[in-house]
């Protein structure tokens, strides 16, 4: 006990050596040097100068000024986020618990059963009273067809792009790159095209539609458009729109494992600018790692559309969703920790990882302290189970999670842009800093773990967005067993 | 409730009905809604109520989404409408059933959209008992409480492009003036007008234990029941409204008849005339129940079931061989009120015809406020459901306001009767 306080009260100062160790060596060879110097005298040193031959003194310039600029040239550009803007939810499209439940029970074409595994799937699931479907979702039955599906999917998109460009100031003809990700419907014309239309973008905009990649796609939107904008003119704009449209994918059968998605998913959608020039720029993007696990069968049949028995489409989860999520986060913060990690943790966990291969591997491994490298942590809201297993597995406190949690109660899963959503929390609270990290980790079919770091550099100064006429309430208390 | 449409509809009828739910803008939160003794009373009827809108410029602006956008404010006022009925966790007293009240849960209004192939003035003039049923979504509260609706909106689009907008309202929660008011404030948002304060306050009382069990019920009404989970009159005959108009004309003859007439007013004057024919029709009907609309006795509150009841007896003379000017005059002196005995009863009552023909008075309710972009409607019929086999008769305002519309709402079987015999009466130039 005694020793282990002892460690605990060394490891800031442990730390500090470290994570400076560069400095901590350099100082006291720089005072060598000068020491040396002053001994020798100017006098000394410039006769020695003299008898340096000029190619020599020449390639001594030359070599380090060459390599450095090769350096920068062979570097990726940095990319910066100017800004983005989140759906904001209409009241009109607002579905409470009691309305949700009523539609399921009066529609004849759920039984007891799946209604009553709905109301307790309701109950634990984590979601307020204020989140919202779309307007053909409000029907009983709902609306399926394509012209709803598209006015869901014009609402939303659109909405988001108005907020963003009236935010930034820009026109839409300063757009070069334009990346939407929306996974279970692509209709054609695709959702670019869509924008394109509506906006009037210019002729050579390079635009990609990502459908199928699921509830992780906003971070590959966001990671495609930084690699297009490597080959852009620098000082280009990308516009990634990340949005779920709902309307055709209520499914109307009775397994219980595809009934999930209609409870928990609901409406929502984000638009971010992203750009080479940092000029005014929001946030960096540090990083992003992605993490494939296709590979294996379990993980890739885990989160899986198909038809049920009586010819229902729905998507199918597997039972041990969890355990593959974790698997997956655990690979991605492997790759993810020696990009963003302090050194003094990588030292940490080499050392612990080396005892016990070596010695014993019975003690535990030792888990990196991921707020050493990020101050703000947005995890994908897509479920009470998932942000629970996350906070555990990364040691997390409960404010550190809190965005996702009142993401999830205020707006439900919104597939890939509730990261969006959990951003726009933190910065309506206030909390975001110059300097702060910000570790986006979002989940999807595949199955896919991928994260993104961004960097602050400069906050939002209020709270205008989604959470404006509501952030005064949060955070709220959320019941284990929503009473009703 | 219907999906999908696979054979032809009837020819005129109401077909292709697409239901959906409108909720408060913003969350209620836990809050229930106590339901006076009065309320309760009144728990086994409904209130159907239709308001025809002309076709024209106004109408073809008309839209589902426009009507239903100012329903979610409307709702935030009006709460407890979107709420569920519930049973309270412990029964009062030994043996009474649990008390129900309203859990204010957001649960919405539920709108019907439907379509018709005949023109609306072909459906107004061919005056069809029952026509008021196909326009009025026809549901009560049971046999799940948990999800009955207390108000079902249908909008039915007519062929030549005029549109109904039909209320199906339970009693429950407000007598007809209330749900006026209500649907009056719809309206007002729906024009861009900022309503009046919706006044919930104070809130309902249950009356302490004024009655004994096993006391008899007061005369006006009838005891049914015990009723369970399903809100409606056991099955007897089957009752239609018929909607019928009383013209100025009709009204000035009343008038003039004989020297009590002048003393009375329109509403005793097309009541009794109601009554001396159904009691013609019937063999005798020797005592009525009236229930009227008293706006100096309401205490303000929106959501109110404050309307008088009480009954009437024709002692002596048999009514069917009365004037109706005495008639008319005995109804506007020998009222004997019964409100809070009716309201202090712990039974279940029927207060609709049950124990007798029941007279409604509607005159001063302002059905004709309801104006959809300041367009008024043409014609407003206000019929009920749930109602005993003594029938009623509501008396209400028309259009211009000198004539009147009167719904009866009879067994099926009598109404053929009653419309030869009303066709005599108001036939008179």
């Amino acid at each position: 006990m005694g020793s282990s306080a002892q460690l605990r009260r060394l490891k800031p100062l442990y730390q500090l050596v470290v994570n400076n160790i560069l400095a901590i060596v350099a100082v006291p060879l720089a005072a060598a040097a000068v020491l040396k110097a002053a001994e020798l005298g100017p006098g000394e040193i410039l006769a020695r100068l003299r008898a340096l031959r000029p190619a020599h003194m020449f390639l001594a310039a030359f070599l380090p000024a060459a390599a450095a600029a090769l350096y920068h040239r062979l570097r990726p550009r940095a990319v910066y986020l100017v800004d983005y803007a989140c759906f904001r939810t209409n009241p009109n499209c607002r579905v409470p618990f009691a309305t949700f439940l009523e539609h399921s029970r009066v529609w004849p074409g759920f039984d007891e059963r799946s209604v009553r595994f709905m109301t307790r799937l309701l109950e634990r699931s984590g979601l307020g009273e204020e989140t919202c479907l779309p307007y053909a979702q409000h029907y009983i039955p709902p609306s399926r067809d394509l012209e709803s599906s598209r006015a869901e999917a014009e609402l939303v998109i659109f909405s988001a792009i108005d907020d963003l460009l009236a935010k930034t100031k820009m026109s839409p003809q300063d757009i070069d790159i334009l990346v939407v990700n929306c996974s279970l419907f692509a209709p054609t014309p695709s959702f670019t095209d869509m924008i394109m239309h509506r906006y009037k973008l210019r002729k050579d905009v390079r635009n990609v539609h990502l459908a199928g990649m699921g509830c992780s796609a906003g971070l590959i939107s966001v990671e495609l458009a930084r690699n297009l904008l490597q080959v852009a003119p620098w000082g280009a704009h990308a516009l990634v729109v990340s949005t779920e449209t709902i309307t055709p994918n209520y499914y109307m059968g009775q397994e219980r494992a595809m009934l999930l998605p209609n409870c928990l998913f609901r409406m929502g959608g984000a638009a971010a600018l992203l750009s080479t020039n940092g000029a005014n720029a929001r946030f960096r993007l540090a990083r992003v790692v992605r993490t494939l696990r296709g590979a294996a069968d379990s993980a890739y049949h885990c989160v899986y559309q198909e038809e049920d028995d009586r010819g229902n489409v729905g998507i199918n989860l597997s039972k041990d969703l969890m355990n593959i999520a974790g698997d997956a986060l655990k690979a991605n913060i492997t790759a993810m920790g020696p990009l963003v990690l302090p050194a003094s943790e990588q030292l940490l966990f080499a050392l612990s990882f080396i005892v016990r291969k070596v010695l014993n591997n019975r003690i535990r491994p030792y888990i990196p302290d991921f707020r050493t490298a990020f101050e703000h942590f947005c995890i994908h809201a897509g479920g009470r189970a998932v942000i629970d297993e996350l906070q555990r597995s990364l040691t997390l406190s409960d404010e550190q999670v809190e965005a996702s949690r009142m993401t999830l109660h205020r707006f439900g899963n919104t597939s890939s842009s509730s990261l969006w959503y959990e951003l726009a929390y933190i910065e309506a609270k206030g909390r975001m800093r110059r300097g702060d990290r910000v570790w986006m980790i979002g989940f999807g079919s595949g199955f896919k773990c991928n994260s993104a770091a961004w960097e602050c550099i400069r906050p939002a100064v209020n709270a205008d967005g989604p959470w404006a006429n509501c952030i005064h309430r949060y955070p709220v208390h959320i019941p284990d067993v929503l009473k009703h | 409730m219907v999906f999908e449409q696979e054979e032809e509809p009837a020819p005129g009828a109401v077909h292709g009905h697409r239901l959906s739910t409108v909720v408060p803008s913003s969350v209620t939160g836990e809050v229930d809604y106590a339901l006076a003794d009065a309320d309760l009373a009144f728990k086994l009827h409904y209130l159907r109520g239709a308001y025809y809108y002309p076709a024209g410029d106004v109408a073809r602006g008309i839209t589902t989404k426009v009507l239903k956008d100012p329903m979610f404010p409307w709702l935030d006022d009006y709460f407890p409408v979107a709420g569920r009925v519930r049973r309270a966790e412990e029964a009062e007293a030994e043996g009474r059933a649990r008390r129900p009240y309203i859990k204010c849960n957001d649960c919405g209004v539920r709108i019907v959209e439907a379509k018709c192939n005949r023109d609306m003035d072909d459906w107004l003039r061919d005056g069809a008992p029952g026509r008021l049923t196909q326009l009025c979504y026809d549901k009560v509260l049971g046999p799940e409480l948990f999800f009955s609706p207390l108000l079902y909106v249908q909008i039915t689009n007519f062929k030549c492009g005029g549109l109904a907008l039909g209320f199906s309202w339970a009693h429950l929660i407000g007598d007809v003036a209330s749900a006026a008011t209500c649907f009056n404030k719809w309206a007002q948002i729906l024009s861009g007008k900022k309503p009046e304060v919706t006044v919930l306050t104070p809130e309902n009382k249950p009356l302490q234990g004024q009655s004994q069990a096993g006391a008899a019920a007061p005369r006006c009404v009838k005891q049914v029941g015990p009723i369970e989970d399903l809100w409606i009159v056991p099955a007897g005959r089957d009752m239609a409204c018929y909607s019928f108009h009383v013209t100025e004309a009709t009204l000035k003859k009343l008038q003039q008849q004989g020297r009590h007439a002048a003393a009375a007013g329109t509403f005793e004057l097309v009541s009794a005339l109601l009554w001396q024919t159904v009691a013609r029709i019937r063999g005798d009907v020797q005592a009525v129940t009236v229930v009227k609309h008293d706006a100096a006795a309401r205490s303000g509150r929106a959501l109110a079931n404050e309307m008088k009841v009480g009954y009437v007896e024709a002692s002596g003379s048999s009514p069917a061989k009365t004037d109706v000017a005495e008639l008319a005059a005995l109804l506007a002196k020998g009222v004997v009120d019964e409100t809070a005995a009716v309201a202090a009863f712990p039974g279940d009552v029927l207060v609709y015809g049950g124990a007798h023909l029941t007279l409604v008075d509607m005159e001063r309710v302002d059905v004709y406020g309801l104006e959809i972009k300041g367009q008024r409607p043409v014609h407003v019929e206000y019929g009920m459901d749930g109602v005993g086999e003594e029938g009623a008769v509501l008396v209400q305002p028309n259009a211009d306001g000198r004539g009147r519309v009167v719904t009866a709402v009879f067994p099926k079987d009598e109404v053929q009767s009653l419309r030869a015999a009303l066709g005599s009466a108001l036939q008179v130039a």
